[in-house]
């Protein structure tokens, strides 16, 4: 693609990002001066932490151009697993690694079946997530579990601070800066993208691609449970429909990400997390009822799809390469 | 990705000759009949004449729901906003009633609504070509959050049925009319989807957009209609719905979600392998209804039936790999 002029990729686009976030927080400061309160940025921080960590799973399995539905569902099993283990009076450690393992387990029956037996991606999540969330009632028989959640600790992970950041904060930045060195400073991370890219080419070029698909479902499974731990500590108790509002604002954060930065990435999906979780807190501090989130959530989501559109862009430029001057076209469009 | 359903292997069989083994084409078919016996089996009044009209009623409501749907699948699209249009749908007519308006003025504009959220989504995704999965969790995200508002987040009450009501609650026989209303549509888009050019666009357009563009045919303008259809008969049914429950009620969308997709794929394994069709959504959402009421007789709880109703959805995709695997020899390379 030899424009001779293009929306710039890299820089440009961090620093559009950046524009956008000081105006839609100015808008929310005017609107409400709360807004920049302290009280009010540690929330923001704090409910960015668990969507984004589901955000981080799914960005695996976009980047292998797969689709996971499923997460959502698995993410109610593993709450309930965890609630059930830490009202038997278990350590909370031995909880939280069964609920991993169970979210490990369902992301990895999704990749062995999606990636080697070359299952339909969506329809399999589809069914296995309503596996998940009907197994979520299996222990309780739907009620409520809060048994021994404030003997056992699970409390602390909410409450806990670091450099006056709450702790979930500070885990999700750790565990982006993880994934963004393993993702983009890696040949691991080369690999999935490959993998999404073009498989065929991958696999000729002796990347193991069924190998790495699997393993984004796998990434994708324990995220969600990660995610949906932090939830557990901020309520308390383990209901059985914990994980469902995770679905949306993760494919929002997603590809919102991907709109605002051109292509699905690590970062891309931490600032759409941060932007949509900012909008969406900006709008609750307005007294705006809770049925209008999710409709601001998929609005958001769908501007940005839209006006972040490779061919709108394509468009824009070719506008912008008839008004150059004639003297600095130096080489012809391809 | 714009094949959001078949899979390429999935894809890659139809070029063959079909030759669907009995089994693999029926089974979904013979798994009814099997059902139907061991649920009668077990508990007579499974086959009760009013249990009978009343299966056959959910049964009704939710194939013109997912009529739509199926071609939209079978197109090689995905729709996951159907059920809010359908909720969007019912509470604007709710809504309208509520406001003194009649059933006639009700009913139509509850289902321009659904026409235009189908617009919306065949804009995005046929003009604009996004990625339908995107566009339809967002759009359906709006219409969940726009009914939820009609009604201040909760429902509304419709004090008279009105004529709807009482044609749906009409039987004849152990037969509703609306169930026999239903079958003659489903026949119609039979006759449409096998004997018509329409139906063999959309089966091509899954299988290759550009060929079906390079052969004269607008995949664009049949990719509109698919989703104005199906935003037309979500609505539809959100209004209908809106008869029988006597009220509105925003949060009707996500019973039917799973329901209407296992539907959907599970026909789309009978009958034409891997590709989703009318007769075989029929059959489908037959299979759903009568689980349903079958394990309430017996006392199953709601998510043991989600449970099941998951693994049939496995199931289903297991014998349509299955059947793909058994003719083709093995593309061992990557996928």
């Amino acid at each position: 693609m030899t424009r001779t002029f293009t929306l710039p990729a890299g820089s440009g686009r961090f620093l559009a990002f950046l524009l956008l976030v000081v105006l839609v927080a100015t808008a929310f400061t005017l609107a409400e001066p709360r807004f920049l309160s302290t009280q009010n940025m540690s929330a923001v921080t704090r409910h960015m932490a668990a969507n984004g960590l589901a955000a981080l799973g799914l960005t695996f399995v976009v980047i292998v151009r797969k689709f996971d539905l499923s997460f959502a569902g698995t993410a109610c099993f593993a709450a309930m697993t965890i609630g059930y283990l830490i009202a038997l009076g278990q350590p909370l450690w031995i909880a939280i690694l069964a609920g991993i393992v169970v979210g490990a387990a369902i992301g990895a029956f999704n990749g062995v079946v999606i990636s080697y037996f070359r299952f339909p991606d969506i329809v399999t999540t589809i069914a296995t997530g309503s596996i998940a969330a009907g197994l979520a009632f299996v222990y309780s028989n739907g009620r409520t579990i809060f048994q021994n959640f404030m003997s056992s600790g699970i409390l602390d992970l909410n409450d806990a601070r670091v450099f006056g950041y709450s702790l979930s904060f500070v885990f999700l930045l750790g565990l982006y800066a993880a994934a963004w060195f393993f993702m983009h400073r890696t040949r691991y991370g080369a690999s999935f993208y490959a993998t999404g890219e073009n498989p065929v080419a991958a696999y000729y070029s002796g990347v193991p691609t069924r190998l790495y698909t699997m393993l984004a479902f796998v990434a994708c499974g324990i995220t969600c449970v990660l995610a949906v731990l932090l939830i557990l500590a901020e309520s308390g108790t383990a209901d059985t429909n914990e994980g469902a509002n995770l679905l949306m604002p993760a494919y929002a954060g997603v590809f919102l990400g991907t709109a605002l930065m051109g292509r699905t990435s690590v970062m891309a999906t931490l600032a759409g997390t941060f932007l949509i979780t900012m909008l969406l807190d900006g709008f609750s501090l307005l007294g705006i009822p809770f049925y209008y989130s999710d409709g601001v959530v998929s609005a958001i989501l769908l501007a940005g799809v839209v006006f972040f559109d490779a061919r709108l862009r394509e468009f824009l430029s070719d506008i912008g390469s008839f008004l150059q001057p004639a003297s600095a076209k130096k080489e012809k469009r391809s | 990705m714009t094949d959001a359903i078949a899979h390429p292997s999935v894809a890659r069989l139809d070029t063959q000759k079909p030759k669907n083994g009995l089994v693999s084409r029926y089974w979904l078919l013979a798994t009814l009949v099997f059902m139907v016996a061991v649920f009668a089996f077990l508990r007579p009044q499974l086959v009760d004449s009013s249990n009978i009209a009343t299966i056959l009623r959910s049964s009704a409501m939710t194939a013109i729901m997912i009529l739509g749907l199926t071609w939209v699948i079978a197109a090689g699209k995905i729709d996951v906003s159907f059920m809010h249009v359908a909720a969007l749908g019912n509470m604007t007519t709710a809504y309208l009633l509520a406001g003194g308006h009649g059933w006639l003025v009700a009913g139509l504009v509850g289902v321009s609504v659904g026409a235009v959220a189908g617009l919306f989504n065949g804009l995005l995704v046929a003009v604009m070509r996004l990625q339908p999965l995107i566009v339809t969790i967002a759009t359906g995200g709006i219409c969940a959050s726009i009914a939820a508002a009609l009604g201040k987040g909760t429902s509304i009450r419709i004090a008279d049925p009105g004529p709807l009501g009482d044609l749906i609650f009409t039987n004849i026989g152990p037969v509703p009319v609306i169930a026999i209303a239903v079958a003659g549509l489903y026949a119609l888009s039979w006759y449409a989807q096998e004997k018509l050019t329409f139906g063999h666009y959309i089966f091509a357009t899954a299988q290759s957009e550009a060929a079906v563009d390079q052969a004269g045919v607008s995949v664009r303008n049949l990719l509109m209609l698919l989703f104005v259809f199906s935003g037309v008969m979500s609505a539809l049914t959100g209004v209908l719905l809106a008869a029988s429950l006597s009220s509105g009620q925003p949060m009707i969308g996500s019973s039917y979600f799973i329901d209407g997709l296992t539907a959907v794929l599970l026909g789309g394994m009978m009958l034409r392998i891997g590709k989703p069709n009318v007769l075989g959504t029929t059959t489908a959402i037959l299979i759903l209804a009568v689980l349903v009421s079958g394990s309430a007789l017996l006392g199953w709880a709601d998510y043991q039936r989600q449970i099941i109703k998951g693994i049939l959805l496995l199931i289903g995709v297991t014998v349509a790999m299955r059947a793909v695997n058994g003719r083709q020899s093995q593309h061992a390379e990557a996928s």
